[in-house]
């Protein structure tokens, strides 16, 4: 069902970059595919700006991992913008990595956005000036080149155009400035995605999509490619977290705002269908101590806008010493 | 006094860097209704307890700028409005 949804998607995003006559506004921001419901997800995260656990360790984790990026590199990002997620791990986790000096942290969920406002107060001050707005990744409301990295930790797997959102990112990053993204990879849930198929087809004859189609590791490098990032890199990481049983599990997804949001998403879910998925989900995949594992996979992208000082290719034809005579210079022992 | 103190609330740092989330002009504080207003579109976002809200759907459409009958009337307003005009 997901390689279904995948392959519709791109083919129909493909279909929109060609035609330009029936999209009139055929910017960046026109998408006209909706994939998530944008809005739910929002009730959904202000859901889970209540239920939020502070020592989710997957999410910890992950904002640790991330922003361990910014010890790797001798810039320093003044300014700093954080997109939606886990923006209140990545507030934690920041410790004066970077050497961040304005910190702007943007939500699409009010709730979410007033939590980390709400517990700034309980932060050891590490002198950053932070400040709090409510906007959505997909109308980027941030002026051209005016800051200097872009946070995005587990957020835009949600965004129905992840290639205009990553544009609008590069657009509002000064020159040389660093794009650093964490999401959600194909192979999350795959445990669960197995059981609900299973489960779905003995107790209602058919599948409906009840987890999100998620962008693969190969397309991630195509993505930054695409969205005009320089010396793109990405890497994955796989977490296996352990949970008592499948319904913890939903807890945790829950906790995380991380729960179903597809438009073509069937609104109810059976009690039969449920407990069977749990009972799939046991059956096939419980450890011998009879927990349940789920598989996490968040891969890891970094990207930076382009600038004169980065490291690139020389155009092609451009050269000036023939290749014949390097192999003369500096291979003639082994050739002759 | 509340409401002077919830007016001065946004940041520098915001008001520095943030642009109308659909034209990407820039944005004016308007201190009565507490809102950011995109004069661009002619689009308002609400700015609640110091964080301002842009995401289109908060946005609302002013409509009192707005006149029927088009350019000439909003100007002819405009020039009463300033004393500069004639009647």
């Amino acid at each position: 069902m997901n390689r279904l949804n995948g392959t519709l998607l791109r083919t129909s995003l493909r279909r929109r970059s060609f035609s330009t006559a029936d999209n009139v506004d055929g910017n960046l921001q026109g998408s006209k595919v909706q994939i998530f419901d944008r809005h739910l997800k929002r009730k959904q995260r202000d859901r889970a700006a209540w239920l939020i656990n502070r020592k989710d360790s997957l999410v910890n984790t992950v904002a640790d991992n991330l922003l361990d990026r910014l010890e790797d590199v001798k810039k320093t990002f003044p300014t700093t913008l954080c997109l939606g997620g886990s923006l209140e791990a990545i507030r934690r986790s920041v410790r004066g990595r970077g050497a961040i000096q304005k910190l702007i942290m943007m939500d699409s969920s009010y709730d979410m956005v007033k939590l980390c406002k709400d517990a700034e107060k309980d932060l050891a001050s590490d002198n950053i000036e932070t400040s709090f707005m409510v906007g959505d990744e997909e109308y980027l409301p941030i002026q051209a080149s005016s800051v200097d990295l872009v946070i995005s930790c587990l957020g835009l797997h949600w965004t129905n155009d992840l290639p205009g959102a990553m544009i609008q990112s590069r657009l509002a990053l000064k020159p040389d400035g660093l794009f650093l993204a964490a999401i959600f990879g194909g192979e999350t849930l795959k445990e669960l995605r197995i059981a609900c198929t299973i489960a779905h087809m003995e107790r209602e004859g058919g599948v409906s999509p009840r987890i999100s189609p998620l962008a693969q590791v190969r397309d991630a490098g195509n993505l930054l490619t695409r969205a005009g990032f320089t010396l793109p890199g990405v890497d994955v990481d796989e977490y296996q977290v352990r949970y008592n049983s499948a319904l913890e599990l939903i807890e945790h997804l829950r906790a995380m705002g991380e729960t179903n949001a597809l438009v073509n998403r069937i609104k109810f879910l059976k009690k039969d269908t449920a407990l069977a998925t749990a009972a799939v989900y046991e059956s096939m995949f419980a450890a011998e101590d009879g927990t349940i594992p789920a598989t996490f996979q968040v891969i890891y992208m970094t990207g930076w806008r382009e600038h004169e000082s980065q490291q690139k290719a020389k155009r092609r034809g451009s050269a000036t010493v023939s290749f014949q005579d390097i192999q003369k210079e500096f291979g003639a022992g082994e050739t002759t | 006094m509340v409401r002077a103190n919830r007016v001065v609330e946004i940041s520098k740092t915001l008001s520095e860097i943030l642009v109308c989330p659909l034209s990407k002009q820039p944005l004016r504080v308007c201190e009565k209704s507490n809102s950011l207003i995109s004069d661009a579109i002619g689009v308002s976002f609400p700015i609640v307890d110091g964080i301002p809200c842009l995401v289109p759907k908060d946005g609302k459409i002013i409509e009192a700028e707005v006149s029927r009958d088009g350019d000439s009337a909003n100007t002819k307003r405009r020039y009463h409005q300033d004393g500069t005009g004639g009647s």
